[in-house]
């Protein structure tokens, strides 16, 4: 059956009509046959009844001849008397001598039987009338007429009870004809009915899987790609259009998955742009509310360079300057992303100013890779880092404060360190400070206003990393260090 | 490639109950096909009984009687078409299937050159009969004798029935419709003392006058020395013998009406076969003379033992057809066999009067069951 539905669709269909046709033409030749064996029935009936009456012809043919020649002694009477008694002869051989429990059957051997005896008294006949023996020939010819008359009325009485038995089975035949007729006719109407029964049923498995496609292409069409994959039932072609329309759909769904992952994506880097942007903003909005006028400090601040550069004093001109410096930096307008050099700088200017403040109380110590510098990270980061280390860690700690800055690679990242040695941090407070709970004193008006969580959360943003800080202390008194991991790209080397 | 697999593999099943469904329909309806192509061939070829497959027999015996239709006839045939069957031999009753009706004598020919292998025959003692017997012998046909006797041909045997037998039982059931009579006389009186003989008449068929050797010679003289062992003087009965033509069919019944016109109508008639009785049976009631005259009658057919059952006949002979018939087989089939057989057998005879007539009667009908 597999190997049939294998097949091609031309194939399976004709194969089906062939079949069907086929069946019923086998049932009419047979049904033909039976009627044919019937008629050659029927044409039979009266056979028997056509071969008495010969048998009668030809016994009274030579009769006659007898009679004939004993009356004239023609030699013509005497040829036509061996012909007839020769073909008379010859059809009493025909007939049957068995002895049966049918009637005709017995009067057919007992006919045959008188016939040779007749014969045989006609030839003595013969012979007598030749030898011109006339009283034998009479008696003979007595003989023989009486024979003649028995074997008559012999055949009269079988030809008429086979008559009767012949009508009989004739009747008897044309009834079967007709209950023939009825069951041809039963017997072609299953056929009909059967051979439809199977041609549904085959042109439905081989449209099965058809319409499976039509009705998963429609669910496609109406755009839900999750189907099923249709199963190849039969590699006709119905199979390899289902087998290409599978390909098609996974296909489809496979470009659909793409698409939507780099829309994902982009979706997700532009979501991280615009917080880095948003925050930055607001670091240098409250950097602003702090320093009122920006502008009117830096050109005072450069008033005063200049006149101590006139002055004479050195150091406050260069102090001056610093300051000046440390904030245009934050004025400048720049971009969120700034190399670490343009960093380090930034925390150098703070502590000289610092050192300044406080008369060189604090002790600043500077590891830096020069290589690292030209990588890129997020602006306004170390410099709230280190003020946070100078308000909290070592403020008090008079020249025994010191400020250490680290750049230095580690694997893939580049590691700055800021460390102190100042009063440290507890660790419940490292806690809310990398989780963001920290509260801030309100009074506390000696920075710039950016916090620790601002630089926390733009540092995480920028390298998508949650770990990129990392608060590590000691203990009481024994110092703080944060550590800022961002990812090394080659091409910035 | 698992997960995927599973739901593919039961379609996959799904589908191949469908092929299958589909597949089996296919098979059984190609068997329906075969059967009712077998179903209808079988009608249009069903049988019709031909020669071919007829039953077939070793021997051939043929019967020859006077009557072919007579009831007696056709019981002895019964009983002779039985035993025959049994050896595998058809009997038949010659005469039967012929639309003329042919004399004894001319089926006799027909017989003898048909080459059958054996005849039985209701002989007569004519010199005719002897010669077509011979001829037949020579012909090499064993012929039996049944009932009647042509005992200078050559025939094989003789089967009769005991006609002495018969003759003494005869003498018998005169004896006691003498006796009967008597007491009714005595009882009557002295009235019709005149009247005391017994008029006995015995009908015979003219063609038994041929030969004294005839059974009815038998019978007849049998009988006389019965009722004269009984009736020393002989004075009371006086026995007459009606001939009967039975040349033609309806001659005999016109014979034995001429009894009832003639001035003395006999006391007991005794009729010696079938037909005679019917015919004296009928007679009497016509003429109106049932209880007046006594029939005495032979065989048992229907109408006879009905006729004893109401009291018209008075006690009937019934010859044992059966055996008579199964005898003359017997005899042919030792020919064949032995070479030789009993050049006479005869078969039993038994009364039937008022007496053990219902007792026949439901034999009869259990045989016929």
């Amino acid at each position: 059956m597999n190997r049939f539905l294998d097949r091609p669709l031309q194939y399976k269909i004709v194969s089906i009509c062939v079949f069907a046709n086929v069946i019923i033409f086998v049932v009419n030749i047979f049904l033909l046959l039976g009627i044919n064996s019937m008629s050659t029935e029927m044409e039979m009936v009266y056979q028997d009844n056509r071969h008495l009456n010969r048998l009668t012809n030809a016994l009274s043919s030579v009769q006659d001849s007898m009679t004939e020649y004993l009356r004239s002694k023609t030699s013509d009477s005497l040829k036509t008397y061996y012909s007839s008694a020769q073909r008379f002869s010859n059809l009493t051989e025909e007939l049957d001598d068995r002895v049966t429990d049918l009637s005709f059957g017995r009067m057919e051997r007992n006919i045959k039987y008188m016939s040779q005896n007749y014969l045989n008294e006609v030839s003595l006949t013969i012979e007598a009338k030749r030898g011109r023996n006339v009283e034998k020939y009479r008696a003979y010819y007595d003989n023989a007429t009486e024979l003649y008359s028995y074997i008559s009325e012999y055949i009269t009485s079988l030809n008429l009870e086979l008559f009767v038995s012949n009508s009989e089975h004739y009747s008897e035949l044309t009834k079967m004809f007709r209950t023939y007729e009825f069951i041809s006719f039963i017997v072609i109407t299953i056929v009909m009915g059967g051979n439809i029964i199977i041609i549904t049923n085959l042109v439905s498995t081989i449209i099965l899987p058809l319409r499976k496609l039509v009705d998963s292409a429609n669910e496609v069409a109406e755009g839900n790609f999750d189907t099923e994959l249709l199963e190849i039932s039969y590699n006709d072609e119905i199979g390899i259009v289902t087998k290409a329309f599978n390909k098609m759909v996974i296909s489809i769904k496979q470009y659909i998955e793409r698409l939507r992952m780099s829309i994902e994506k982009e979706r997700h880097m532009q979501e991280r742009e615009l917080m880095m942007e948003s925050h930055l903003k607001d670091a240098r909005l409250k950097y602003l509310q702090a320093q009122i006028n920006p502008h009117f400090l830096f050109n005072t601040l450069n008033a005063g360079a200049q006149l101590a550069m006139m002055e004479g004093a050195d150091k406050t001109y260069e102090y001056v300057q610093t300051v000046a410096d440390f904030f245009r930096y934050n004025v400048k307008g720049k971009t969120t992303e700034v190399t670490i050099g343009e960093e380090v700088t930034l925390v150098d200017n703070y502590i000289r100013i610092l050192n300044v403040r406080f008369s060189g109380d604090i002790g600043y110590e500077k590891q830096v890779d020069k290589r690292l510098l030209g990588a890129s990270m997020p602006n306004m980061v170390l410099q709230p880092i280190v003020e946070n280390a100078v308000n909290h860690g070592i403020r008090e700690m008079g020249d025994k404060g010191k400020i250490t800055l680290k750049v230095y690679r580690e694997d893939d990242n580049i590691c700055i360190s800021i460390g102190d040695n100042g009063k440290g941090i507890s660790r419940e407070n490292i806690e809310k400070i990398l989780s963001g709970n920290w509260e801030r004193k309100k009074d506390q008006n000696d920075n710039n206003g950016i916090g620790m969580d601002n630089v926390i959360s733009r540092l995480r943003l920028f390298t998508e990393n949650d770990n990129a800080v990392e608060i590590k202390s000691e203990g009481e008194n024994k110092g703080c260090e944060v550590i800022i991991r961002l990812p090394f790209e080659e091409k910035e080397e | 490639m698992n997960t995927e697999n599973t739901p593919r593999s039961n379609n996959k099943r799904k589908l191949n109950n469908k092929e299958s469904f589909v597949m089996i329909t296919t098979v059984i309806f190609v068997i329906v096909t075969i059967f009712l192509i077998a179903v209808s061939f079988s009608v249009s070829l069903k049988g019709f009984k031909r020669k071919d497959e007829a039953h077939e027999f070793d021997r051939y015996y043929v019967m020859i009687t006077d009557n072919y239709k007579s009831d007696f006839w056709k019981s002895v045939y019964r009983g002779a078409y039985a035993a025959a069957k049994e050896d595998n031999i058809y009997v038949d009753l010659l005469g039967e299937n012929f639309s003329k009706n042919y004399k004894t004598k001319e089926l006799m020919k027909i017989a003898t050159a048909s080459k059958v292998d054996g005849i039985i025959l209701y002989a007569d003692e004519t010199k005719e009969m002897t010669e077509l017997i011979n001829e037949a012998v020579e012909e090499g046909i064993p012929v039996v004798t049944l009932y009647g006797d042509n005992t200078r041909s050559n025939r094989l045997s003789y089967i009769g029935v005991g006609g002495y037998t018969m003759g003494r039982e005869y003498a018998k059931q005169i004896n006691n419709i003498i006796r009967e009579k008597k007491t009714e006389n005595s009882a009557e009186g002295e009235k019709n003392e005149q009247d005391k003989g017994i008029e006995v008449t015995v009908l015979v068929n003219s063609d038994a006058r041929y030969a004294g050797e005839n059974i009815q010679n038998i019978i007849i003289a049998a009988m006389q020395e019965g009722i004269e062992e009984e009736n020393a003087d002989g004075s009371e009965v006086s026995i007459s013998i009606k001939t009967v033509d039975n040349t033609n069919d309806f001659s005999a019944e016109e014979s034995i009406r001429d009894i009832f016109h003639m001035e003395q109508v006999p006391d007991v008639i005794v009729c010696l076969n079938e037909t005679n009785t019917m015919c004296a049976y009928q007679a009497v009631v016509d003429f109106n003379q049932v209880g007046k005259v006594n029939i005495l009658g032979c065989y048992a057919s229907e109408p006879i033992i009905n006729a004893i059952d109401v009291g018209v006949v008075y006690a009937t002979l019934a010859i044992d057809t059966d055996q008579l018939g199964e005898k003359c087989i017997k005899a042919l089939s030792d020919y064949y066999e032995s070479g030789n057989t009993s050049q006479y057998d005869s078969a039993d005879v038994s009364l039937i009067n008022k007496s053990n007539v219902a007792e026949y009667m439901k034999k009869e009908d259990a045989q016929n069951e």
